[in-house]
């Protein structure tokens, strides 16, 4: 097309890049666009609409005299509406009269805007957005506004895209980062998680989450939502949440899975996701796992060779309109640990499934104490040209031995101690106490909690760590706070130093700065001891 | 995962006789201490407070014990107390010299006949 725009208004277009834009963080390049492209081309209203990353819908992203499009949220479906249908043709759409118009949004006619006129915004051949201009008394566009429109859409186009990756990407790092969880320290499990965004688009689908439910009990999660982008991520949070919830409610794993299934169908029909879901007794290792479509687990014994927990078919969730799952039982014995993984740690594009499950295997074997470690050589030798296309996620528990030394944390309050209690009588009985030994170490340890509890901290929240280790028959038991002691008050605290000294063979009460720790010792296993 | 314990109130003639199940803990003091100060009435002579089905006791347990004893002393009502023969409550009881303040008995009809005799 021959240029028939004049040379002044040409110059006038130079303005719509010109440098000092450059440095303009998004929301205040999109609001100097839209000054500049009024003045130039004459318009009272215009707009900026962006496509969402699922290509289907027009959110209006920054106004001059439509503030209330992007105030309202309006979403606009490609195809309907005046915007829809700019972006659906990837044409100028000029409308003389907005009454007489299809218009789409309620907006444009409450304003009283009588002339419209839209141009696509186009980037390596995609439409990314819908800019337009409008006019409270009526006007027919002529070629060169939709030329001069067009040439501003054009050179900004790239611009916006940019920095709008640019500004995703920070979004979508701190998405994924606040998504991963704080793993939850236990005494008897430990566990340890990567997650590795995707090398070009840093946003994926992939989560894993630990939980402690409110038995006691452990829950795992890994998971991943087909597809990528920032509405993958979106619907991998809520899929996240969802979890979390039908797993507080104490469900079992099948029936976690039915439901979340359920309600990804809910949230968007035809996304489909793969979850493994698993509870875990930190204190007995009984296992209940159930998959939804998810590559298999791999399970490592001490001193055999790891092998992948062979589970039921499964669809992946939002796949059929009433998923059923299965759960398998099995005990995580003492040693033994659980690799969950999502397909971006072992679909490389030079090596075929089976070798990166191999190669898996053998890290596994060859594998390393600490699982922070083991985490860290997974990643390298895996994934050792760093992220690939997908993201990918991993998560690894080990079920410890209890026998050697038990370290607890726990909430400082009075509802922790029966839990207390019975993890440290767990953990006698297995360094060989006697019923008696039990009894009253952990009747002691109780006491010690007890005072922690209502001395260390007044109303503030705390923390109460128990301590437990064996030297050849003697076990020492600390109960420590990390609080300022006041000196306790009533006869009951009394008796309660009373009885830890009437039930073990020492009590040493030791205060520093940090806080306070009650050390108990005794004798253990003597089934004749008075 | 919490404790639980029960108490069950049972007259005999002018005596009270409270069976404590479970955990007579710190969670659980609250609620027995209302169980244990209703059962006594007016007209009694004293109480007997049944230890054999208490499989725990803490020091807030045991401060519940000294606390009814010093009521009904204030009332000049007898407080007795029925404990197993060994076991950690027996044993807890025995560190904290409650038989200072209460009349400790091996079973229910010895406490009884206790309480009526004097």
């Amino acid at each position: 097309m021959k240029s028939r725009i004049t040379s002044e208004r040409l110059q006038d277009l130079q303005s719509i890049t010109d440098a000092a834009l450059a440095y303009l963080p998004l929301e205040g390049l999109l609001d100097e666009l839209l000054t500049r492209v009024i003045g130039i081309i004459g318009a009272d209203t215009s707009a900026i609409l962006l496509l969402e990353d699922d290509d289907t819908t027009l959110v209006p992203r920054a106004a001059k005299g439509l503030e209330e499009e992007v105030e309202r949220g309006i979403r606009i479906p490609v195809g309907r509406g005046f915007a829809g249908r700019v972006a659906a043709s990837r044409r100028p759409v000029r409308i003389l009269n907005v009454a007489q118009a299809d218009i789409y949004n309620p907006i444009l006619r409450e304003k009283g805007l009588a002339s419209l006129l839209g141009v696509p915004l186009i980037v390596e051949g995609n439409v990314v957005g819908v800019w337009h201009v409008g006019t409270l008394t009526e006007r027919a566009f002529d070629d060169e506004d939709v030329e001069l429109l067009q040439r501003a859409a054009d050179r900004a186009a790239l611009a916006i895209s940019s920095r709008l990756t640019e500004r995703e990407r920070g979004l979508a790092d701190a998405l994924q980062r606040s998504l991963m969880p704080r793993l939850p320290e236990l005494p008897a499990v430990s566990l340890a998680g990567r997650y590795l965004p995707a090398a070009a688009e840093r946003l994926g689908g992939d989560w894993y989450d630990a939980f402690s439910l409110q038995d006691g009990r452990l829950g795992m999660a890994i998971g991943d939502v087909v597809g990528r982008g920032f509405h993958a991520a979106a619907i991998m949070g809520q899929l996240r949440s969802g979890l979390r919830a039908y797993a507080l409610d104490g469900a079992a794993p099948s029936d976690v899975l039915s439901r979340l299934s359920g309600l990804l169908r809910q949230l968007e029909p035809g996304r489909t996701a793969t979850v493994i879901y698993l509870v875990v007794d930190p204190h007995g290792g009984g296992l209940v796992i159930a998959s939804a479509g998810h590559p298999p687990p791999l399970v490592h014994k001490p001193g055999e060779e790891p092998r992948l927990l062979e589970l039921p078919g499964s669809v992946p969730l939002g796949a059929a309109r009433h998923a059923r799952y299965e759960d398998v039982l099995m005990v995580l014995e003492p040693g033994s640990m659980l690799v969950l993984y999502t397909d971006g740690f072992i679909e490389r594009r030079d090596e075929s499934l089976d070798d990166s499950l191999q190669r898996l295997m053998t890290t596994v074997a060859e594998g390393e104490e600490d699982l922070e470690h083991l985490g860290d050589t997974l990643v390298d030798v895996l994934l050792p040209d760093g992220p690939g296309n997908d993201d990918a996620a991993l998560l690894m528990a080990r079920a410890m031995p209890l026998s050697e030394v038990l370290v607890a944390r726990f909430p400082a309050e009075i509802e922790s101690i029966p839990g207390l209690r019975r993890l440290l009588g767990r953990w006698l009985d297995e360094a060989g106490a006697t019923r008696r030994d039990i009894d009253d170490l952990t009747l002691a340890a109780a006491e010690a909690a007890a005072n922690a509890i209502e001395h260390a901290y007044g109303l503030a929240p705390g923390i109460v760590e128990l301590h437990a280790t064996t030297d050849d028959d003697t076990v020492t038991v600390e109960i420590s706070d990390f609080g300022n002691w006041r000196p306790p008050r009533g006869t009951h605290r009394g008796r309660g130093l009373l009885l830890m000294e009437g039930l073990t063979d020492d009590v040493e009460v030791v205060r520093t700065g940090e806080g306070t720790t009650v050390e108990l010792k005794r004798r253990i296993g003597d089934e004749e001891a008075a | 995962m919490t404790g639980s314990a029960e108490a069950e109130v049972e007259y005999h003639g002018s005596v009270g006789v409270v069976t404590l199940t479970g955990e007579v803990d710190i969670v659980q003091a609250s609620q027995l201490r209302e169980r244990l100060l209703g059962a006594v009435r007016n007209e009694d002579l004293g109480l007997v407070v049944d230890l054999t089905r208490a499989s725990y006791i803490d020091s807030v347990g045991v401060s519940l014990l000294f606390e009814l004893a010093e009521k009904l002393t204030e009332r000049q009502l007898r407080l007795a107390v029925v404990l197993p023969d060994g076991g950690l409550v027996g044993r807890v009881l025995g560190i904290v010299n409650l038989g200072s303040v209460a009349e400790v008995h091996p079973s229910v009809d010895d406490a009884l006949a206790s309480i009526r005799a004097a």
